[in-house]
């Protein structure tokens, strides 16, 4: 498969959150570019690949495990967790509870799961539908970074799924953290939460940190 | 068949397991075992064996004729090793819409099956591909509901109006032998005597037919006496929660039969709340509602002449009618959900179990699939939770589980 130096990364990514904060609509968005108002509650996971041309020299395959989001589960997640390189977790900004249950969906993911170097997976958080224009959010741009630094996500943004707003660029921030964390994986990453230069062509990572 | 009756939901899930300790080989429980779509000469000799419930005695003896029709259809295709995996699919085809209980369709396929495979045994495999497959199985797995309803036509077969006839007079009384009933529908219940034949096997009805009335009108009086009680409750603080996720959950089940109609919905979400909160140990878990969705349609078919329940117009029916096919589903499917209940309650030991006999019996039938699977790390919850979860709701058509769940009742 690898032609000259072309380098090949296959990385396990989780898709978690709360049910109906639109885990399986961020997918469908990112690697089939559509969007349906009627998607089917995921039970147990879904899967997903999306082959990234990374830069000349590599090819990165994401596998994404759509992880329904009901609470339920127990030990199933680990399960599902296992090998995973990196996450995103997902909220939906019109409904505050499932920003609150945030923490919660990381505290599973960091108790089950640990980087061979023994350090949390790379994770970001994913503020979605925010094309609905109801941010409930107290929260501004810079109180979500200090929750971020708080809590061990290394970025978030406001994505939407039915607008395609920022879904490529929070995949490859995320992608990012992981190749680092791959080739240094000794030194922990800072997070690169005020850092808008991922995408060269337009000012879009991160851009909700800016915001209001 | 194997599978069908580990997830079976009702009664008794500790026989098959049990059984599965006993005989050692997958080839001796196969040998046991009766499928639930052969529909041959010897049907009511298969029923009988059935409704033993796997007893190993009386399986034993007509077992044999399975094997023999299983051989005498492998003969066939002696000739054609070549043409192995068309023969697969060609078998696959035929459980698959056999399962669905449309008795002309089983016939339409076996003789599909046995011109392709004996008279065109020289044709090539892409011919017999394109002949096959389409015409048989796929059509009838996609139609939907336009092919579930349509077996009421006037022109029922001899064998179907025969069929009919057997269960209108073990349903006529004045003591419907449940036993009997449950032998009777193992191959499949008639479209007509349906939503009574699953309210009697649930358990819902008494078996005297006297009291069936009485207890109809009970039962639904105390249905709708919940709803009064409990459902005002639903944006309270403590029941919020579970109100708002059925919520979201009804525009996303599947399949799409009738659930985007404004009444259905309605009637789904008290249904679902109302069951939640009368079961706190597992309240509600998401695939709970998919199993609503059988009952409702079943229900409502026994009140409409229409032959596409998919494009019924809830609405137009009396809103007493309405009701009472809400209070029966709800009583139903409680009855069926309390068989499974372990299926939903905190990490759903119930699936769990399932998944793991899933994994042991493929383990038996097929080393070399369970190999594969292991070498890639797949685990079986990955992909055969959902099974579990939904019985299967999800992965075959609406028409098809609800055959299914003639035989499992």
């Amino acid at each position: 498969m690898q032609k000259h130096n072309q380098k090949e990364h296959l990385y396990k990514l989780l898709v978690i959150g709360d049910l109906g904060v639109g885990k399986t609509s961020i997918i469908k968005r990112y690697v089939h570019q559509n969007f349906s108002p009627h998607y089917r509650a995921t039970i147990g996971v879904d899967f997903a690949l999306k082959v990234l041309n990374w830069d000349a020299e590599t090819v990165v395959r994401l596998q994404l495990w759509d992880i329904a989001g009901q609470e339920r589960f127990g030990n199933m997640t680990r399960v599902y967790y296992r090998e995973a390189m990196g996450a995103f977790i997902v909220f939906d900004v019109t409904r505050p509870a499932t920003f609150e249950a945030v923490t919660k969906w990381k505290e599973d993911l960091d108790s089950k799961l640990v980087l061979p170097n023994g350090k949390p997976v790379p994770t970001v958080l994913l503020a979605n539908k925010c094309d609905q224009g109801i941010d409930v959010l107290m929260n501004n741009g810079i109180k979500m970074d200090q929750f971020c630094k708080e809590n061990g996500f290394v970025g978030w943004f406001e994505t939407s799924a039915k607008e395609n707003i920022n879904i490529n660029e929070a995949s490859r921030c995320l992608v990012k953290h992981i190749i680092a964390s791959e080739s240094d994986p000794v030194q922990s990453i800072e997070p690169d939460i005020i850092k808008p230069h991922l995408n060269s062509s337009k000012i879009v990572s991160c851009s909700a940190c800016f915001k209001s | 068949l194997v599978l069908n009756s580990l997830v079976k939901p009702g009664s008794k899930p500790p026989t098959t397991p049990v059984k599965l300790k006993k005989v050692s080989t997958f080839q001796e429980f196969e040998s046991n075992t009766s499928d639930a779509w052969d529909l041959g000469d010897d049907d009511d000799e298969l029923l009988a064996i059935a409704a033993e419930n796997l007893n190993t005695e009386v399986v034993m003896e007509t077992a044999h004729k399975v094997i023999q029709n299983h051989s005498k259809l492998q003969e066939q295709h002696k000739f054609q090793e070549e043409h192995l995996q068309e023969e697969k699919l060609e078998e696959f085809a035929q459980l698959t819409s056999v399962a669905c209980g449309d008795n002309r369709l089983v016939k339409s396929i076996s003789e599909g099956h046995t011109s392709s495979s004996s008279d065109n045994a020289s044709e090539s495999s892409s011919m017999q591909r394109s002949q096959s497959l389409p015409q048989t199985s796929t059509p009838p797995l996609v139609s939907g509901m336009a092919d579930y309803t349509t077996s009421v036509t006037p022109a029922l077969t001899e064998r179907e109006a025969s069929r009919l006839d057997k269960f209108k007079q073990l349903l006529a009384g004045p003591y419907t032998d449940l036993g009997e009933l449950r032998k009777l529908s193992w191959s499949g219940i008639p479209k007509r005597v349906r939503p009574i034949a699953w309210k009697l096997l649930s358990g819902y009805l008494p078996a005297n037919v006297d009291r069936r009335e009485s207890t109809l009108q009970r039962k639904r009086k105390e249905y709708f006496a919940f709803v009064e009680q409990y459902y005002d409750s639903r944006n309270d603080e403590n029941h919020q929660d579970t109100y708002r996720q059925i919520h979201i959950d009804i525009p996303r089940m599947s399949p799409e039969v009738l659930r985007l109609q404004p009444k259905v919905t309605e009637i789904f979400e008290r249904i679902l709340f109302i069951w939640a909160i009368r079961h706190p140990a597992s309240g509600y878990v998401q695939g709970i509602n998919d199993l609503v969705t059988p009952f409702f349609v079943v229900f409502v078919c026994e009140y409409i002449e229409e032959e596409e329940v998919e494009n019924f117009d809830v609405s137009s029916l009396p809103e007493e009618v309405l009701q009472n096919i809400e209070a029966d589903s709800y009583w139903c499917m409680s009855k069926l959900l309390d068989g499974i209940q372990d299926n939903y309650t905190f990490a759903q030991p119930g699936i769990q179990k399932k998944v793991k006999m899933l994994e042991e019996l493929v383990s038996r039938i097929d080393e070399q699939v369970h190999r594969h699977l292991d070498q890639h790390e797949v685990k079986y919850l990955q992909f055969a939770f959902r099974w579990m979860n939904n019985l299967l709701m999800r992965e075959v058509p609406l028409r098809c589980t609800i055959r299914l769940w003639d035989t499992y009742q």
